[in-house]
């Protein structure tokens, strides 16, 4: 890694230090965007709309409204849909599975290859490398979910009629605004990943295995939702990670509700904050022996 | 030591920064519930509020929750199709969604948003999950449309003075109509009389707005219900929440409230509905009244004669008899009764922490919001 020179700490070193924040959030930006794995991932992620898109179009039987996953049913009608219902499909499981792999890989994939240590005896120093190592978990979700839309999109546009689209409410908005309404749930989604994303930075810092951190926060994701479903368990609903990531369905009424993209911005906030917090702690305390 | 020491700082943050976010998450419901200090008024005179109460066009959010340990069933699942199969031709599918609604609504906790843009217009949209039922109503049109169904029905009504009586009728039928906290409130205090104490409880804030707190206390002890009150917006006098309490249950029973008002009147776009292009559009007559559209209002079958429903006691212990022969059949044969109900001395019955429902070996039913031996002993 080019950052990982080893310089001394001249006074100009120091001011272009500031600047070597940013050539450290590049690198890593181009690092992570380089894997295979991360590009694995997002045609994994491509194909999930796609996949839907095809079994629809060649499947002969026709849906009875309702049935299946959400807007299933009007996908035939317009292809917009196909969108929507990947996004359904996806946001439970097979988006949280690449978050935990890209944000749990973060610090402990660094120990684990011994690349750590380098990275920081940069004058980069720990608090950036952290902060550079969540900025690039957290364009990882924007374009996870982007990467989805944009898929589900063009295969929507491509096998099926593309037309007005009907919201929940049963009002009808032109082609232009239910795309502008798609990059609003895209949005969604991708706040709704934040908070994940820090729990799973947080991992991270613990351990020097990076399948550890994977596999834990992937748990993490999965015991969220189970928690969620528990109507015992009300009381804690409104402040579970997971519980306003299917809201994104209030951004498909008419009038547009804001509502629950509020709310389920605050959460990720707390969460982003409390895992955060633990992560900074935990990282400068810890003695880097790789 | 001094590593020790910048260590044990640097460990702070884990602790303070969850510390400030749980206190922040206790603290901002307490701030909203801060106590209000509104000049005082007597009963009378925030009764009068209510009945001043000129406002004609708001918008809001509308949270409803029932506590009414009635037993959880999968309405959404069984319920249409056994109602749809049961009931008469060209009346499936107005009916079902209002049964279904209704009993939906008494169980469990839901959102809906309303928009009232004056007397003959209004919206009011239940949000489902990843779902939404829409009821607009639009100076002679009604439409309803479900999002999971794509179905939309249209019911036009004549304008003509006499419409006007059945409009308001169906409109009352609507179980939507329980959707606002003004309405609900507007039907307990049309019902005041002697056996209700009236008091003035605690102001308090609901939906960001002060409210003066009307209390209703039935003067009687053989009702189940313990307790109405009513939140008076302080500035306006529109009923903001309602909650009624019952006996022996200290959480409410049922409880509809706004969590947000808006009090400009809405866009007019919203209440002119055209149906989505792949909706199936079903037209419908208006319901003659004598006809009944609801099953679950007894009193829609007065119209025979020998099938007049008898009340029984007065103010909050009035038990409604229903004669057997005014008993819908379809009724009696859906098979959710059983679930729904259970086997008790003479008949089975269905008992909520509200209201008490005792349908006799012999085919009458009673209901009231009162315990079963009351209904029990009714029966004899």
């Amino acid at each position: 890694m080019s950052s990982s020179e080893i310089l001394p700490q001249t006074p100009e070193r120091v001011l272009s230090a500031r600047a070597g924040g940013w050539d450290l959030l590049g690198s890593e930006i181009s690092v992570l965007f380089r894997r295979r794995r991360t590009w694995a991932m997002l045609i994994a992620v491509a194909l999930i709309p796609i996949l839907l898109a095809v079994a629809v179009r060649l499947s002969s039987s026709t849906l009875e409204p309702g049935e299946g996953p959400p807007f299933l049913d009007r996908v035939t009608q317009n292809g917009l849909f196909v969108g929507f219902t990947a996004m359904v499909v996806a946001i439970p499981l097979f988006l949280p599975l690449t978050i935990g792999v890209v944000a749990g890989d973060t610090i402990a994939g660094e120990a684990g290859l011994g690349t750590l240590r380098y990275l920081l005896v940069a004058p980069a120093g720990r608090v950036r490398l952290l902060l550079v190592k969540y900025a690039g978990a957290a364009l990882f979700c924007l374009v996870a979910t982007l990467t989805l839309t944009v898929s589900g999109a063009f295969i929507g546009a491509a096998l099926f009629p593309v037309g007005p689209v009907t919201l929940l409410s049963g009002d009808t908005i032109s082609v232009p605004e239910s795309l502008l309404r798609s990059l609003l749930v895209a949005a969604y989604v991708t706040v709704s990943l934040l908070g994940l994303s820090m729990i799973g930075l947080f991992f991270s810092t613990l351990t020097d295995v990076p399948v550890g951190a994977m596999a834990a926060t992937i748990v993490v994701s999965v015991i969220a939702q189970i928690l969620d479903v528990i109507p015992q368990l009300d009381w804690l609903h409104p402040w579970l990670f997971s519980h306003y990531w299917l809201g994104f369905a209030d951004l498909l009424r008419q009038p547009l509700d804001l509502g629950s993209f509020g709310q389920n911005a605050i959460v990720q906030f707390c969460y982003v904050a409390v895992f955060g917090a633990l992560a900074y702690s935990r990282f400068v305390t810890r003695d880097i022996l790789s | 030591m001094k590593l020790v020491s910048r260590n044990s700082l640097r460990w702070l943050p884990a602790f303070v920064v969850p510390a400030v976010v749980v206190a922040a998450v206790i603290a901002v419901p307490l701030q909203a519930g801060a106590t209000v200090d509104l000049p005082d008024k007597t009963p009378e005179q925030v009764l009068l509020l209510v009945n001043d109460s000129t406002v004609s066009a708001f918008s809001g959010t509308v949270e409803q929750s029932a506590e009414l340990g009635l037993p959880s069933l999968d309405l959404s699942a069984g319920m249409s199709e056994s109602m749809t199969g049961a009931l008469p031709e060209g009346n499936d599918s107005v009916i079902p969604l209002g049964v279904t609604t209704a009993l939906e609504l008494l169980s469990g906790s839901h959102e809906f948003r309303v928009y009232v843009g004056g007397e003959s217009q209004s919206r009011v949209q239940i949000k489902d999950r990843m779902a939404e039922r829409d009821v607009v109503h639009n100076g002679g049109d009604i439409w309803l449309y479900d999002s999971n169904t794509n179905a939309a029905t249209h019911l036009s009504l004549d304008l003509e003075a006499t419409a006007q009586a059945k409009s308001a009728q169906l409109q009352s039928q609507l179980p939507t109509d329980l959707a606002t906290p003004a309405q609900l409130a507007e039907r307990f205090l049309g019902e005041l009389d002697p056996s209700t104490t009236v008091s003035v409880g605690t102001d308090a804030r609901v939906a960001g707005r002060s409210v003066y707190e009307l209390v209703l206390t039935p003067k009687t002890t053989e009702t189940l219900v313990a307790s109405v009150s009513i939140a008076v917006d302080s500035e306006t006098g529109l009923p903001l929440q309602v909650t009624v309490l019952a006996q022996g249950q200290s959480s409410p029973a049922f409880q509809v409230g706004f969590t947000a008002i808006d009090f400009a009147a809405p866009n007019a776009d919203l209440f002119a509905f055209t149906p989505p292009a792949t909706a199936t559009v079903t037209e419908q007559a208006m319901p003659a009244p004598t006809e009944g559209a609801t099953g679950d209002q007894p009193g829609d079958h007065s119209s025979a004669a020998g099938q007049v429903p008898v009340m029984t006691g007065t103010g909050w212990s009035t038990i409604v008899e229903v004669p057997a022969a005014a008993v819908p059949a379809e009724l009696s044969a859906n098979p959710l009764l059983d679930q729904l109900t259970t086997a008790v001395d003479g008949g089975r019955a269905v008992t909520t922490s509200l209201v008490t429902v005792f349908l006799s070996n012999d085919g009458r039913v009673f209901a009231g919001a009162v315990p079963l031996a009351a209904l029990q002993a009714a029966a004899e």
